[in-house]
């Protein structure tokens, strides 16, 4: 089934003599195609087709791009084929995201698109979507007068999310997370509509995932894009009264549209709302996201676009030339904004020594690691002993990058020491990962496993208890306690007159 | 766990970049050194091994982030989603151990079995795959599981090691995505840019 999406043509009549392009995106969701009349900064849209296809769904399920899913989405192609013959004659440019990236047939695949239509499909990384993603989010800015200067862009596909910042619309952040729409519904929505029990599982997973997003500067404005945001926007409009004008969504639309859809069947939000039907199975779970991400940057509304990589697709073409990806990949690949300040760090950085580091790096990780010991010693939150255990390790790497130039007495000494607590560490941090990963499956399997399956998160459970005791006997040891460790990390690499 | 590799011709008084590439360089070797085990799914330790050594390419990238240049970041991500991809096969790895620990397993001549035997014989230097400790609770002969329980615990290994088949092929896709476009040369390149 075809979704059309609604878009407006900011630039109401570019010249004519601009070119004429198409592109596609082929999504975890939807295969998505525009053609737009192009200049490098601006689009004149002349045609939106987008065609519900999930890819992800088989991809998610076999880890492999399933023969129907594929037949499908080469006869969505062709027929786009013939559309974008009434416009050009020019290349059409397409790009692959998430679920291609994923599949383990993803090379066949495209072989056979390239068989069937002739279609080059390339391949994009999470750093190029998200660029892309920003060109297209954004463009139409310039005809709305100055936006805030730090602006985020959100784009929310089937099998990932793709966040970037930019300060005065200059890319200085980006990120590429396993977190979509489909992909949410199908691990932990797949009830139609989804339970209570199902919602509090996902929303304790988000929460976890986005808290530990490490975004440097939180955006004073969010752009989100694709399908889960513009169905949104459509079915605020039609169920709460949203103006049919407005692109904003406040938490609280947001928040009511997702009690909407806790609340009925998926067939009947669609029916009720002229909603694709599979766009209404995981719009659920696409809402979620959205509120919990708006939550986590503590945003009280989000602008929904209906442009996104395509459209980038299209400008990044316009200002590269036929080289755009590889441009493209070498821009992601350099140095984004980069403050003075910033710039002056990694100077002096750059002319430091090597002793110099290593006692600074040495003490430094030292530190890090310490910090998660009380938190270990509360036993509330198994992260604390996952944090702790990856600083023992990034401790370890700094250790063996400087031993040649410390003691090797003092050396052996500490280093048997951080290795005990990170082997101490790890028995305890496997075994919560296994109970965790267990109890999620647990959710998802028949009757007749339970009992095998509750037995072995039960013993599990009971090692784990048991081994808490020996942490915390090792963490309480005095070597460990205040300024014993940092003492013997700085005996290690003494200064030498450097 | 293989040791990491001592690195050598580093000064003291060099600045932390000129070293710092130079730890990157024999981290990525010694990455390399185990990458032709990559085609052999049931070359658990040697996998193992591959992991670790992502790892430690993985941490050198990030705490000489400040001296490298800044194009080894996406590389790092690569490097850290393999290690990721590896990470996963070991848990399904220790997790399918055991249950079949537990279930006392019949099949000889498995991979699984084959690492059963090489946990144990490994224990003695304390390089084992499955904590030995938690084998031994397993193994408590007051709280063996009951028949329905054993029902559960078989389809529960029929499932991981399907899953297990799964993280393989994708860590294997990846890694020859990888080494089509030459990503160990691309790195070398960078580091020394």
């Amino acid at each position: 089934m075809l979704e059309q999406t609604e878009y407006s043509s900011s630039a109401e009549h570019l010249s004519s003599t601009a070119s004429v392009r198409a592109a596609i995106d082929i999504g975890s969701n939807t295969v998505h195609l525009v053609i737009a009349r192009c200049l490098p900064d601006d689009l004149e849209i002349l045609a939106d087709e987008l065609e519900l296809v999930r890819i992800g769904e088989s991809v998610n399920a076999t880890g492999a791009i399933s023969s129907e899913k594929r037949d499908l989405t080469i006869s969505t192609l062709q027929k786009y084929q013939e559309l974008v013959a009434h416009y050009t004659t020019e290349p059409v440019l397409v790009v692959a995201t998430e679920a291609i990236r994923q599949a383990s047939n993803g090379e066949e695949f495209l072989a056979a698109i390239l068989a069937a239509t002739g279609l080059v499909v390339h391949i994009i990384g999470g750093d190029v979507e998200a660029t892309l993603t920003f060109y297209g989010a954004t463009y139409e800015l310039q005809h709305s007068g100055p936006p805030p200067a730090m602006i985020g862009v959100m784009d929310l596909g089937g099998g990932s999310m793709e966040l970037v910042t930019a300060y005065h619309l200059q890319i200085t952040w980006s990120t590429s997370v396993p977190i979509g729409s489909g992909r949410l519904h199908d691990r932990y929505l797949p009830s139609n509509p989804p339970t209570r029990e199902e919602f509090a599982a996902a929303q304790a997973y988000l929460k976890s995932y986005l808290r530990e997003l490490s975004i440097p500067d939180e955006p004073a404005a969010l752009i989100v894009v694709g399908g889960s945001a513009n169905t949104l926007l459509f079915l605020a409009r039609y169920s709460l009264g949203v103006s049919q004008t407005e692109t904003r969504l406040t938490y609280e639309d947001v928040a009511h549209c997702e009690g909407l859809l806790r609340a009925l069947p998926a067939d009947e939000v669609a029916e009720r709302y002229a909603i694709a039907p599979q766009r209404a199975r995981i719009l659920p779970a696409g809402a979620l996201i959205i509120r919990m991400l708006m939550e986590r940057l503590h945003l009280q509304e989000i602008h929904v676009s209906t442009h996104g990589i395509r459209e980038g697709v299209l400008l990044a073409r316009e200002r590269y030339g036929e080289s755009w990806l590889a441009q493209l990949r070498g821009e992601v690949s350099a140095p984004v904004q980069q403050s003075e300040t910033e710039a002056a760090a990694r100077k002096e950085a750059a002319a430091e020594t090597f002793a110099a580091s290593g006692r600074r790096l040495l003490l430094a990780r030292t530190r890090s690691m310490l910090e998660w010991r009380e938190e270990v010693l509360k036993h509330e939150d198994i992260e604390a002993v996952h944090k702790m255990r990856v600083a023992s390790r990034r401790l370890r790497a700094a250790l063996d990058a400087y031993e040649s130039l410390c003691e090797p007495k003092q050396f052996k000494k500490v280093y048997r020491r951080v290795k005990e607590l990170a082997d101490v560490l790890g028995k305890a941090r496997d075994t919560d990962v296994m109970i965790e990963n267990l109890q999620r499956q647990m959710e998802h399997i028949p009757s007749e496993e339970h009992a095998g399956m509750q037995w072995f998160i039960d013993r599990l459970s009971a090692y784990r208890q048991q081994h808490q005791r020996t942490l915390e006997t090792y963490l309480s040891d005095r070597e460990l306690n205040g300024d014993a460790l940092l003492q013997q990390i700085k005996a290690c690499l003494p200064e030498k007159g450097d | 766990m293989a040791k990491a590799k001592s690195i050598t011709g580093l000064k003291r008084q060099a600045p932390t970049a000129v070293n710092a590439r130079i730890i990157a360089s024999t981290r990525l070797d010694e990455l390399y050194s185990w990458e032709a085990y990559v085609d052999d799914p049931y070359k658990i330790d040697e996998l193992h091994n591959l992991r670790i050594a992502a790892k430690r390419l993985r941490y050198t990238l990030e705490i000489f982030a400040d001296v490298l240049p800044e194009a080894c970041e996406p590389l790092r991500q690569e490097v850290e989603q393999i290690q990721e991809e590896l990470g996963a096969m070991h848990d399904s790895d220790v997790l399918i151990a055991l249950l079949r620990l537990c279930l006392g397993s019949h099949d000889s001549g498995s991979g699984y079995t084959y690492l059963l035997a090489r946990a144990t014989r490994l224990r003695a230097k304390g390089n084992y795959v499955v904590n030995p400790e938690l084998m031994a609770h397993l193994l408590d002969p007051g709280v063996t599981p009951s028949a329905e329980q054993r029902q559960g615990l078989e389809l529960l290994l029929r499932d991981l090691q399907k899953r297990r088949e799964e993280q393989y092929r994708a860590f294997r896709q990846h890694w020859h995505q990888l080494h089509y476009r030459d990503f160990r040369k691309e790195l070398l390149a960078v580091l020394h840019s």
